[in-house]
Parts: C-alpha cells; sequence; structure tokens
C-alpha cells in the first residue's frame, strides 16, 4: 500500500494551529439543534407561509409524451376575473429557466413527456387558478414518442426532445460515448479460466420528499425575495439571477426548513422560475406549490440503467478482465450529461485488475427528466458489480467474500492508462468487510440459512462499494464567525439544513475551535442574505467542504482574542489555550479570563473572520468505503421477500456527532430498501402516461418492512477532513441492494438480476428456473 | 367557473381550546387547522391520506386530517402537534423524539408523533410491533423509523414510571 501524502486541512492561507488540547465537543452524540421546534410544530417550512395579498399559482401539463404544440390561446384564462398573471410560450419567448446552471428554454413549442409545463396561471384563489386553466387552449400535434432506451436507439425511433440546451447527440444517443478503459480487455477476458456474465435492470427511483415543491416569490419592484423548498440557498440565487437577467444581489433566497431533498431539490426547480416570473408580472407575491402526482411527474428522478457486466477470473479467483456495458435511461433531461466518471468508481476500483473497460450510453427518451438522488449513479455501479461477483463466485465455486479479499486492491488503480496510481486519503475496506462478516454471521451462513423452514427460504449476503465523495469543484465555500463584545459567537453559512444535521455540526466546530459548549454557537443559515456562497446540501458536501471553512474562521477569531488577552496575561498568543469557555495560558488554568471576558476586550462591535475551502490536492485519490450486510427469508411459494437484518460498516474516519451518523444510516439503509424492494414505477406502455403518480401504488418503506439496521463503523484518522470526519450523507445507501440481492441468491441458489425484488419478479424467477431446469 | 362554496358553522375543540368558525362545506380539516387557525405543525404530503404527515388525534382516535371534512369534527376534540406539549413541559414522545433522532428533516413528524400520541393514550405498554402497527401509515422519506421505535418504546416507559410515581 503506497502511503498518502501527510494530510491538511484543506483550506486557503495557512492552517490554523493545532488546539493543544483534547477535544471537548467533536465527537458528543449531541442533540440536533432543530429538533425541538420539529417537535414542537414550530418549525416553518415554505408551505406554511402566507405573505400578505399572495397569489395562487397552477401549472398546465401536456397530455402527451410528445407533441409539438400548433397553437395555445391563454386569452380567455387570462381574462377571468382574479386572474393577475399568465405564462406560457405566448409571452416567454427565449426565456431560459437554469438548473445547476444548464440552461432549459422554460416553454418549448416541442414537449418531450407526458406532465411537462405548457401554462402557469396566478390567481387570487386556487380554485380561480384551476379555472383559469381550463380555460387555456391547447391544440397539440401528438407525435410518435420513444419511452424506452430500446425504443429510442431504434432506427427510425423519433427524435427525443430535451429539456437543455442542445448538447451534441447522436439520434437519441448523447455524444460522446463515455468509455474509460485501462489495460486490454480483450486480452483479459481472453486470459481468463472463467468468464462469467451477467445482465442487470436497474429502475428509476423516485425521491418522494415528503415535503412537495414549495416556493413563494416576493418581488418588491427592485429585490425578489424567495421563500424555497430547496437544498441549496445560493444554488437557487444564481440560477435565477442569470435566467431573470438581474444581478446577483437583487435575489435573496431563504429555506429556513426544508421537508426532505435526497437530490432533486439541489438546484433551483423550473417552479421556482415560474414562481417568480409571475409574481414580477403580477406585482404581487406568488405561491406555487405542487401536488404529489406532479412532483412524480415532472421532478428530476434517478437514472435507470441495463448493466452487462462480464468479469474475467483465473481458476484461483484472480481477476483478469472487467468489461461493463451501461445503457442509461437519461429520460428528456438529465444533469449528469456527460459526467459519467460516477459509474467508474466501484467498476474498476473496487478490485485489483489491469484490464478494465467501462462504456455508458446515455439514451433520450419520452419521460421525465432525470437527476442525481442520493447515490446518484452509484447504486448502478455498486449493484452491478457487486451481484457480478457473487455470479462468478458461484462459477468459481468460491466463497464470495474470500474472491472480494482475493482481489482487494489497496491502491487507487488510474481511470484509464493515462491517470497515474495513487494512494487515497484513506481506506480501510478490509476491515469494514471483516466487520460486516462477522457482525452478519458470514462464517456460520449455510447454518444461519438452515433456520427456515416449509416453504421458507434463508440467505445471508455481503457488498463493498467505493464512491467518490469529498468535495467538488468549484471549492469555492466559504463561511464567517462572528464573536461578539457580549461573549456571543454566530457561525454564518450560506447551508440549508435538509434533515442531515448541517446545522448542529457546523456549530460543533466552532465551539471546538473557541473553547465553547456547542449550545453557546449560534449559526445564520439558509438565507443567501448576510452568507457567503456554500454548495448545496447534496453530494454529501456540508462538512467536507464548509467545515474546514467554519474551523478555519473560528480558528481565527480565537487567534485574534488570543492577542488581546496575551497582553493581559503577560504571555505569548502561542502560550493559550482557548477550553472550558475560558481562555487561559496553557498547562495553567487558572491564569486566564473568560471567554466572555476576553470578548469584552474587544474595540469594535464584533471580530469576524472567513474561512476559505481550498481545492482538493491532485496527488491523493478522495473516495468513500464501506460494506453492507444482510440476512433475508424468502417465502418461495408467495414470493415475499423479509429482509431480516441489515449490517453495515463504513470507513468513517471520525464522527463529529455519532448520533447524526447513525441516523443517516438508517436513512440510507431505508431508501436502499425501497429501491431494492418495493418502488416501482409503470408508465402506460402505449401513451407514456405514468401510471403510479402517488404513494399508494409507488410504495416507499414504512416502519412496518424496516429492519434492525446495526453499524459496526471502522473509524481512522483522515487528516483530509476536519477532525477526520468522511462523509455519511450518501454511502449508507449504495451497498445495501447488493447486499439483499446477493443475500437472496444464497437463500435461492441463483440470482434475480432486476430491481424491485417484489414478489411477483421472485415468483416469475423461480418458475422461470424451474422451467430450465426441466428442459 | 370557480365553485361558489356554501359554508357551514363549524364548533370544534381544538388542543383544549373551543373555536367556532364559518367554513367552506369542502373544507378539509387539515386546511381548517392550517389556513382558518394557523396551526402549520399539521403538514400536508399527499392530501389523500397515503402519507400520514397530516395525522391529527380526532375524539381519541388519529385520523388523516386530510381527508377528514371540516363539518364532520364540528363538536368533537382535536389534538394536534402544537398541543402535545403542556404547562408541565414537552410531552414524553417529544422528548423521546429528540433524545433519540428520531426527526430529521421533520416534515412527517408531527403526524408521526400524533399516531403514537393515540397510541400511548390507549395504552402505556405497546409492544414494538404496536408502535410500527400505529406508525405503519406515517411515511418518513429520511427513514428515521428505527429511531421513531426506539423512541417511542421510551416515551411508554417514561408515562409508566410518571403513572407510577403519581400512585
Amino acid at each position: 500500500m503506497t502511503t498518502p501524502p501527510p494530510g491538511r486541512l484543506l483550506v486557503h492561507g495557512e492552517a490554523p494551529p493545532p488546539l493543544g488540547r483534547d477535544l471537548t465537543v467533536i465527537g458528543l452524540p449531541l442533540d440536533r439543534r432543530d429538533a425541538l421546534e420539529k417537535v414542537t410544530g414550530q418549525a416553518i417550512y415554505s408551505s406554511d407561509m402566507s405573505l400578505p395579498g399572495m397569489l395562487h399559482a397552477k401549472i398546465l401539463r401536456c397530455p402527451h409524451a410528445h407533441a409539438r404544440i400548433r397553437r395555445i390561446d391563454t386569452s380567455r384564462a387570462a381574462a377571468l376575473p382574479g386572474v393577475h398573471a399568465v405564462l406560457s410560450l405566448e409571452n416567454t419567448r427565449g426565456w431560459h429557466t437554469y438548473w445547476y446552471m444548464i440552461a432549459q428554454p422554460a416553454f418549448p413549442e416541442e414537449l418531450a413527456y407526458a406532465g411537462q409545463e405548457v401554462a402557469l396561471v396566478a390567481a387570487e384563489t386556487v380554485d380561480v387558478a384551476l379555472a383559469a386553466l381550463a380555460l387555456i387552449e391547447v391544440e397539440y400535434e401528438v407525435l410518435p414518442a420513444a419511452l424506452t432506451p430500446r425504443e429510442a436507439m431504434a432506427p427510425g425511433a423519433p427524435r427525443v426532445p430535451v429539456l437543455d440546451v442542445e448538447r451534441p447527440r447522436d439520434g437519441n444517443v448523447q455524444q460522446p460515448v463515455y468509455v474509460r478503459a485501462r489495460g486490454d480487455v480483450a486480452r483479459g477476458l481472453a486470459e481468463a479460466d472463467v468468464v462469467s456474465e451477467s445482465r442487470f435492470t436497474l429502475p428509476t427511483q423516485y425521491h418522494v420528499d415528503i415535503q412537495t415543491r414549495c416556493c413563494i416569490a416576493d418581488w418588491d419592484g427592485e429585490r425578489l425575495t424567495i421563500y424555497e423548498a430547496s437544498q441549496g440557498v445560493w444554488n437557487v440565487k444564481r440560477e435565477l439571477a442569470r435566467s431573470l437577467g438581474l444581478e446577483e444581489d437583487r435575489v435573496r433566497v431563504v429555506v429556513q426548513n426544508m421537508g426532505g431533498g435526497f437530490g432533486s431539490k439541489a438546484g433551483a426547480q423550473r417552479v421556482v422560475h415560474y414562481a417568480a416570473r409571475l409574481a414580477m408580472l403580477a406585482g404581487r407575491p406568488v405561491r406555487l406549490e405542487l401536488t404529489r402526482p406532479e412532483e412524480f411527474l415532472s421532478h428530476p428522478r434517478r437514472y435507470a440503467g441495463e448493466v452487462t457486466m462480464r468479469l474475467g477470473a483465473r481458476r484461483d479467483g484472480t481477476l483478469t478482465a472487467i468489461d461493463a456495458e451501461i445503457v442509461l435511461d437519461i429520460g428528456s433531461g438529465s444533469l449528469y450529461a456527460g459526467r459519467y466518471t460516477m459509474t467508474l468508481h466501484q467498476i474498476s476500483e473496487l478490485y485489483r485488475c489491469a484490464n478494465v473497460r467501462v462504456r455508458v450510453v446515455a439514451v433520450y427518451t419520452n419521460t421525465g427528466p432525470t437527476g442525481p438522488q442520493r447515490g446518484v449513479l452509484d447504486p448502478i455501479a455498486t449493484f452491478s458489480t457487486e451481484a457480478a461477483v457473487d455470479d462468478l463466485a458461484a462459477r468459481l465455486h468460491m466463497d464470495p467474500l474470500a474472491l472480494r479479499m482475493k482481489n482487494y486492491a489497496e491502491d487507487f488503480q488510474g481511470l484509464d492508462d493515462t491517470t497515474p496510481p495513487l494512494p487515497y486519503t484513506s481506506k480501510h475496506l478490509d476491515a469494514c468487510l471483516a466487520a460486516v462478516a462477522d457482525a452478519v454471521g458470514w462464517a456460520e451462513r449455510d447454518r444461519l440459512a438452515a433456520d427456515a423452514t416449509g416453504p421458507k427460504r434463508r440467505g445471508v449476503g455481503i457488498a463493498a462499494y467505493c464512491i467518490e465523495r469529498g468535495g467538488y469543484a468549484p471549492f469555492s465555500a466559504k463561511a464567517d464567525v462572528v464573536a461578539r463584545p457580549d461573549g456571543s459567537v454566530e457561525v454564518q453559512a450560506g447551508v440549508v439544513e435538509i434533515g442531515g444535521g448541517q446545522i448542529t455540526i457546523l456549530p460543533m466546530i466552532a465551539a471546538e475551535e473557541l473553547g465553547l459548549p456547542a449550545e453557546r454557537v449560534d449559526i445564520r443559515h439558509g438565507d443567501t442574505d448576510g452568507t457567503h456562497y456554500a454548495p448545496s446540501s447534496h453530494a454529501s458536501r456540508i462538512t467536507s467542504e464548509v467545515g474546514p471553512a467554519v474551523l478555519q474562521a473560528a480558528a481565527t477569531v480565537r487567534a485574534r482574542l488570543f492577542e488581546l488577552v496575551a497582553p493581559r496575561l503577560e504571555v505569548s498568543p502561542l502560550d493559550l489555550v482557548a477550553a472550558g469557555e475560558r481562555i487561559h495560558v496553557r498547562g495553567v488554568p487558572e491564569r486566564g479570563v473568560s471567554f466572555r471576558a476576553a470578548c469584552a476586550l474587544m474595540p469594535g462591535p464584533e471580530i469576524r473572520a472567513t474561512g476559505s475551502r481550498a481545492p482538493n490536492p491532485d496527488d491523493v485519490i478522495f473516495r468513500l468505503f464501506g460494506a453492507h450486510g444482510a440476512l433475508v427469508e424468502v417465502d418461495v411459494e408467495t414470493g415475499e421477500l423479509r429482509v431480516l437484518r441489515i449490517v453495515c460498516a463504513h470507513d468513517i474516519g471520525r464522527p463529529i456527532n455519532p448520533k447524526l451518523v447513525e441516523s443517516q444510516q438508517h436513512g440510507g439503509a431505508v431508501m436502499g430498501l425501497g429501491y431494492g424492494l418495493y418502488e416501482e414505477a409503470e408508465l402506460d406502455a402505449k401513451t407514456g402516461v405514468l401510471l403510479t403518480p402517488d404513494v399508494h401504488q409507488y410504495r416507499v418503506p414504512t416502519a412496518l418492512e424496516t429492519p434492525a439496521i446495526e453499524a459496526r463503523n471502522v473509524e481512522s484518522e483522515d487528516a483530509f477532513y476536519p477532525y477526520s470526519a468522511k462523509p455519511v450523507g450518501e454511502a449508507p445507501l449504495v451497498g445495501v441492494m447488493p447486499a439483499v440481492r446477493n443475500a437472496l441468491r444464497h437463500a435461492l441458489g441463483f440470482g434475480i438480476d432486476a430491481l424491485p425484488l417484489t414478489p411477483a419478479r421472485i415468483l416469475d424467477a423461480i418458475a422461470a428456473r424451474k422451467g430450465a431446469d426441466a428442459r | 367557473m370557480p365553485v361558489v362554496a356554501s359554508t357551514r358553522h363549524v364548533a370544534l375543540t381544538v388542543n383544549g381550546r373551543p373555536r367556532a368558525l364559518e367554513v367552506a362545506a369542502r373544507r378539509t380539516l387539515a386546511e381548517l387547522l392550517r389556513e382558518d387557525l394557523q396551526l402549520t405543525g399539521t403538514k400536508i404530503g399527499c392530501n389523500r391520506a397515503e402519507c400520514g404527515s397530516c395525522t391529527v388525534v380526532l375524539d381519541g382516535r388519529a385520523v388523516f386530517s386530510c381527508s377528514v371534512l371540516a363539518v364532520e369534527a364540528a363538536g368533537r376534540r382535536v389534538e394536534t402537534v402544537e398541543g402535545l406539549a403542556g404547562p408541565a413541559g414537552l410531552h414524553p414522545l417529544q422528548e423521546a423524539f429528540i433524545e433519540h433522532d428520531a426527526v430529521q428533516c421533520g416534515i412527517c413528524i408531527p403526524g408521526m408523533l400524533m399516531s403514537l400520541k393515540a397510541l400511548l393514550d390507549a395504552t402505556t405498554s405497546p409492544s414494538e410491533d404496536d408502535v410500527r402497527q400505529a406508525v405503519g401509515g406515517n411515511l418518513c422519506r429520511c427513514g428515521t423509523y428505527p429511531n421513531t421505535v426506539k423512541a417511542t418504546l421510551a416515551a411508554a416507559a417514561a408515562l409508566r414510571e410518571r403513572a407510577a410515581a403519581a400512585r
């Protein structure tokens, strides 16, 4: 194993000096800061707000999967008493909305999916707005639609119009097709004693955030204020400013609480743009809230994928080739257009192998847009790799865990022949696998399987993951820490609390650096006024990107206070320590002053410092590792699959707040179980209309299905992260589905290669297997 | 054209306080609470009795307030999350939800709490399965369920202790 370069806090300028004492706040299982207002019903979400004179907007949606608007007439709607503004193609030509700064025509003439926005009305009440929508006359030219990648790639397929401004494409296939390879896959396959080929079908997944999108836009003639349900106030601010042609300081975005995001609310959504434009037209605040069915129709959901994996190995299990072909259904638009590197890490990095090829074909279809969801593309790559490894193990008659360890990769092997092998910041996947194996009873898995009786079968499965997290370009997060003469301290960060504990973690960091209890530090958050840019609370970014900025800012405030206190104590500032709400001489706690007294010495109204995150260095690789294990029970007569236990071991560094880390592990596992077992959307194959736009038919897990979820995390130092805290927001999802699938494989003796693992799919697979055996 | 709503006089008790108001005949209890009484702790996630975030307690039973008409609540007792804490402080469920981190984004929590309030009003010795059944209609996409169960069993124990101390 290569030794990584010495870790360092990733900030611009000088790294803060060490604390000179043990940690007192970091590592405590503190209650989350917003829990009290959330359990008392006092937490205000955008959907709970009402402004004086507020109008209500509703959306007219296209009923066809592919159509061109021949004629649209909104005049009768506009004339309806109570209607104050109407938006459509008629009065918005040339206007673009933005999503992650990607331009999208606001109201295109040619519509790409059933449910796409055609017009909006803002009126005195929701009822009036709905009545006005019914008065809008639209004449559609209905066009043939391509609803699946297979249809979209067929000769003569209709050309899917995409939401984004045009990108290079060949028919409906995005260009260039993404290929990364190292070594020579053909040679690796030829050298193999065994080649195991598996084909997997991974469906889309809907976020089903329980708060549907709701925004209120307020335009005072000079400045636009948006109360939003978004994961990133700064992203929304910048996207709206660009869309509306306003200077950035004329747009303020506020998100004090938001009811679930999971990736879907990371950028400015189209509804925010619409509400803003309507408010500017009407001169009154406009509220736009989506219904649950509208959420299903229009919000960008997870990419679906068809994956072909070929693994070549020698008899002893040594991998000689990994060949993966992924066909992604990216619907009518996708954030990750051309950015499919995420598929690579799991497939090419997890196992030592000289010959690897990953090919990703991204295909537009006449379905709703796609985008990031907790783990983004990792579930596709992880499931395919880890299911394929178990299939290979069966071919080799090898223990699947032993096969994994046989091909364990210590270091990053290079994405292709041009990128050099490098060390990871830290990697303890071997310890994670060992911990999961121990917890799930791997050594006695055949005995555990024998516990089942009657039509029940039991099985134990395991899966590892490697995902790319730990910070992303543009690496420009900043945060302020402010101390005031009365001894109060405030973190000011442009981050949104999305339920991950962001506003609990950041004050803990500042408190640690200043020697204060966490509750002594306030936080200003969820508002672009009074904060610097921070990334959206997505991609597990906040602790690893905003954390260092807060740490640096707090340490700078501490240094300034030391300078004020040092002359009084007749020592050098370098001899001081901040601890126990005091600033005192190192090793002599009684020689010091209280933190409050130190603050009273400041000459002005505040001491303010800004911290600034620096880019990740390029001589070391940032990844997250971990493993999941599952014990399942399947009834071979009914097809019912029950997950009895989920165990996980994440390579987490050190937790800042272990209570919050545990909650992320639960959340990821539950969403993973939903993806693996229950959640299934259905389009009408003829019309392209979504048949399951509700949570009665699209089943997300409840408390009734949720099994015990146990963690055996592996802790270690990794100084590239603040206090060694590696991200934990998404990783707890990605290994769940393959662990369950492999456990089911153990139970049944053969693998099922499509998700979700519903009773119908399991029964069909059992019947097909019996049929094959009979032949 | 917009429907001209006929209105009804509705008198009911909300969190122990008598309230009387004119409401549109088709107004739901959830709308009455959120829009007429500004009790926005009760959330609406689907408006068709599928997600549970609008759960309130009506005459001792947990109901989906999005699917109860306001007029049906006339003359009845409604309890919402805003009434859960008493003069003596937080309800043991609220304390346990904080302690066991059964809250993430928080949007489903008022509904969860009210489903569980109805359970614990009926029994302070629920089994784990009773707890899961009680919130079987409350979706939490953050996946707090393991902590929901832990917190509720802790709250039940606290209520039993409280009752024992009062004897």
